[in-house]
């Protein structure tokens, strides 16, 4: 009988060392992170995350968002996702401006004008609170960022399945996560048909907010045939069968993933309760 | 069609490829140092393995994607400087997932969409909504919702609302796939008629018996550059199937059964049998 090219030699898979390469698995099994962080247990990242997140709300005035900042800027820098974050931050900045200026010009209340010409009066107390409410956006998007930058989908799905999520669970949020880069890149295709058939996206803005409309159709209606078609492909594959599934890779979930998730989950909790006891702040 | 409009499309511009180089973000280069001309009213079938540059090579015609080094010249005009929107006047490209393209809540609504953006409307634009469904035999269904049709007929009316557009260059990427014979035959008169009204047409396919009978010219694509280039009977005679073959193609069954009968190339069902007809004259 012919051996197709697909079935794998089981003379060379046994001699290399560790997992072997060519197994026929899917790349997601025999690929390895590296790095501190990197290798840390997805729910471990989720739960630093969250711990983050928290601070940079709950604790009052700067010190919340300062102090994760440093956080950050380590961990970042650590993992090499410095250059990720920066991207997230650039995409973040109409905001960020926005929130600058309408609160520079307009804060209630502020009554210590920097300076007065004619109606512009922009005030001293506006441009902290606008810097402040900036740096607590900045900072929570990135919180969030670097566990997602540093986590591969499958990594969290699998793990998330392996602490008993159950597989319907686990398909929504895959779905749910990963409906992100699909849609940006449907949004590019589909923008780039339109123009094909003479939509003017470019120029004026009222130009681009009519071009939305005929946008909107094809992202929700292909994205529900999307998931609708990958539920019956994964149901044709025996996704719902009965009895336990082996899972061909497991993100590791060491004794130092167990500490550093227990001290993030009590550190959060401390928070919490300083802050409503009043003590902060 | 009207004389005005059949007016309008005759003016279909020479289309030229001048070492066209493109490589996307992440470093894939998917076109290589490419020439290539189309003369206007040219029908043109380009061919190739998955991957060879083929969708690539006709989104630099409407100026979806613009060369990394090279030119795209129509008329000589460097299309570089033109807007998308205003070369969609000029060029009208049917892409390969339909599911990309269609946006509106009926077959009406989603064949106006194209022609209304080149400033088309009342009797003109009713009239070419009919002549484009007629087309592609979807008359009947001009209340549909598009995503409620099937996908070979998504596919169609995807063709039909760039056929609306009534552009001197019609783009075809992949138009028959997915569609059964009688679908084949609907895109072939598609084709036909695009031609007989003097206009460009070039359609990216996999189907080489369809390449073979609907054009009169086959393009060969191989890692981004042309590999093979003429008439079907030059591009799929015998001396050319080690290299259609390394393209991953195989030449259409008339030309083989041709070959093997020593009748010389006969890429076509028409050219073998007129060919056996010739061998065999008191049986004709
Ligand atoms: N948006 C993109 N980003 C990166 N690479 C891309 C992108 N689109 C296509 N490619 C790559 O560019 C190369 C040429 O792609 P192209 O779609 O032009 O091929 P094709 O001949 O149309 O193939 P097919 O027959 O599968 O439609 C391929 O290697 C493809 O993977
Ligand atoms: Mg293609």
């Amino acid at each position: 009988m012919e051996r197709s090219p697909l079935v794998p030699d089981p003379g060379s898979a046994a001699s290399s060392p560790g997992l072997p390469r060519n197994l026929g698995l899917p790349e997601y099994v025999t690929r390895r992170p590296s790095g501190f962080y990197r290798t840390l247990n997805p729910a471990t990242k989720l739960a630093i995350a969250a711990l983050e997140v928290v601070t940079v709300f709950l604790v009052p005035g700067w010190l919340g968002p300062i102090a994760v900042l440093l956080v950050l800027a380590v961990v970042a820098a650590a993992s090499h996702t410095a250059r990720a974050l920066a991207v997230i931050g650039l995409a973040a900045s109409p905001l960020v401006i926005s929130i600058m200026v309408v609160n520079l010009f307009i804060l209630p209340g502020a009554v210590d004008p920097i300076f007065r010409a004619g109606p512009i009066a922009p005030t001293w107390s506006g441009l902290w609170f606008g810097l402040l409410t900036s740096t607590r956006l900045l900072v929570f998007s990135s919180a969030v960022a670097l566990a997602y930058v540093t986590t591969p989908v499958d990594d969290l799905l699998a793990d998330m399945s392996r602490r008993g999520l159950g597989r319907r669970g686990v398909f929504v949020v895959g779905a749910a996560v990963q409906m992100v880069p699909r849609t940006i890149e449907r949004v590019g295709e589909i923008m780039d048909a339109q123009r094909a058939r003479g939509m003017d996206t470019e120029g004026r803005i009222w130009r681009r907010a009519r071009a939305i409309v005929p946008l909107a159709a094809p992202v929700v209606f292909g994205a529900l045939t999307e998931v609708e078609e990958r539920t019956m492909a994964l149901e044709a594959r025996a996704f719902t069968a009965p009895g336990r599934q082996t899972q061909l890779r497991v993100p590791a979930d060491r004794s130092r993933d167990r500490a550093l998730r227990w001290a993030a989950l009590l550190a959060l909790a401390g928070v919490v309760v300083l802050r409503l006891s009043g003590r902060v702040g | 069609m009207s004389a005005a409009t059949a007016a309008r499309t005759t003016a279909a511009p020479t289309i030229e490829f001048e070492g066209v180089s493109f490589a996307y973000p992440d470093g894939t280069q998917a076109l290589d140092g490419l020439d290539l001309r189309i003369e206007p009213g040219e029908t043109v079938a380009i061919v190739g393995q998955n991957g060879s540059g083929k969708s690539t090579l006709v989104k630099h015609l409407n100026g979806l994607l613009r060369p990394t080094a090279g030119r795209v010249l129509m008329d000589g005009e460097d299309v570089r400087a033109v807007h998308v929107a205003r070369l969609a006047a000029r060029v009208g490209l049917a892409f390969q997932n339909p599911d990309r393209q269609l946006c509106a809540g009926s077959v009406k609504a989603e064949i106006e969409f194209g022609p209304r953006n080149l400033g088309i409307r009342g009797a003109e634009l009713d009239e070419r909504v009919k002549a484009a469904l007629d087309a592609v035999g979807l008359a009947g269904e001009v209340d549909t919702n598009p995503y409620d049709m099937g996908y070979s007929r998504r596919k169609l009316l995807a063709i039909a609302s760039v056929l609306a557009m009534l552009t001197p260059i019609l783009i075809l990427d992949e138009p028959t796939t997915g569609q059964d014979a009688r679908g084949v035959a609907r895109v072939g008169s598609v084709v036909a008629a695009a031609a007989a009204a003097g206009r460009t047409v070039i359609a990216v396919s996999h189907d080489m018996r369809f390449a073979a009978e609907c054009f009169g010219r086959v393009v060969v694509m191989r890692d981004g550059s042309v590999a093979l280039d003429g008439a079907p009977a030059e591009v799929f005679a015998e001396p050319h199937w080690p290299e259609l073959r390394a393209a991953n193609l195989e030449p259409p069954l008339p030309a083989v059964a041709g070959a093997r009968l020593g009748l010389g190339s006969t890429p076509t069902d028409a050219t073998l049998v007129a060919a056996l007809v010739e061998l065999a004259p008191e049986r004709g």
